[in-house]
């Protein structure tokens, strides 16, 4: 049998961390009922492209009761949309590039034809 | 009434001005679809193609964004297409990618090992986004995804195709998509706390 996992180690960040003999009872319950880390990341993204059960959007909410590291985690996979959905304001930062003059001038070309339509 | 509403139309069309949009966002629509499609020439088609069709569809342009982020809708429209066209099966080197590389922060009973879980980000989103050696790590990170895997996250996160939608146009099962999506996020939050947010956050908190 494998030495039991501490969850919950001094210094804990999360809401609930073993402070008392209340919350270690709490903490291993929570633990042993709600998916382990690795797993909850791995639903986190699925959540990002569909909506979750009831039941494991719950079991999400306890689980980040004991485990502040999962929560942040989420809150990065948001976070890394937002950037995601801003990198068209921020081209400069990806390429030097530009359009040559005959490319420009080729487009309004274009452009007039499709006006004269 | 009636002909203040002519009058708006009016103006409506006097404002369409297809010369200006090429000099003032051709570059930037430009970089974007150089991201996103990786051949010159190749974004160059798909920047006149989106020009085009704003001519052709300006009637619907409301105002309510600015005229660049509308063209720049357009434009994602576009590359969805072109992957459309495109679309082939994912070669699966690919998906070994990560396979286990992370597991190392984890311990053996699933949770995170608690010395590399992940940190608190800070400085916020929000004002990292003004930063533009923060867009260079971004990039550089998007960089080191396998190809496949970042077609996928950026369809996904930048031009917000739906999963259904993808699988659809790149051949891949919806399985296969979620390993991808997973990885690639799962990969970018890490590339972006070590190289980012890690020398970046007062102090280093954990």
């Amino acid at each position: 049998m494998s030495r039991e996992y501490d969850p919950s180690p001094e210094g804990n960040p999360s809401v609930l961390a073993r402070r008392n003999r209340f919350q270690t009872a709490l903490v291993k319950f929570i633990g042993k009922r709600t998916p382990k880390c690795r797993e909850v990341v791995r639903i986190l993204s699925q959540a990002m492209d569909s909506k979750l059960p009831l039941s494991m959007r719950i079991k999400l909410r306890l689980h980040y009761l004991i485990c502040a590291w999962c929560k942040r985690y989420e809150k990065h996979l948001h976070e890394l949309r937002k950037f995601a959905s801003s990198v068209p304001d921020h081209t400069d930062a990806f390429s030097e590039d530009t359009l040559s003059p005959t490319a420009k001038e080729r487009m309004k070309e274009a452009l007039r034809e499709t006006r004269r339509k | 009434m009636d002909s203040a509403k002519s009058q708006a139309c009016t103006k409506r069309t006097d404002t369409i001005d297809p010369e200006r949009w090429v000099e003032e966002h051709g570059d930037c629509l430009y970089r974007y679809a150089l991201l996103r499609v990786r051949r010159p020439e190749v974004a160059e088609d798909l920047v006149q193609e989106a020009f085009c069709a704003g001519v052709r569809t300006f009637g619907s342009f409301r105002g309510e964004s600015s005229e660049r982020s509308w063209l720049c809708g357009i434009l994602k429209n576009k590359i969805c297409d072109y992957f459309r066209k495109l679309g082939r099966e994912t070669c699966f080197t690919d998906l070994e990618f990560l396979e286990d590389e992370l597991s190392h922060k984890f311990v053996p009973q699933g949770f995170w090992n608690h010395d590399l879980g992940p940190l608190e980000w800070k400085p916020e989103a929000e004002v990292v986004m003004h930063r533009n050696e923060f867009w260079e790590t971004f990039k550089n990170c998007l960089a080191r995804l396998p190809r496949r895997v970042a077609d996928v996250f950026m369809l996904r996160e930048m031009e917000e195709m739906e999963t259904a939608q993808i699988c659809d146009a790149l051949s891949i099962s919806p399985n296969n998509l979620w390993v991808m999506l997973h990885r690639a996020r799962m990969a970018l939050r890490e590339c972006l706390e070590m190289n980012w947010f890690k020398g970046h956050s007062p102090g280093g908190s954990v």
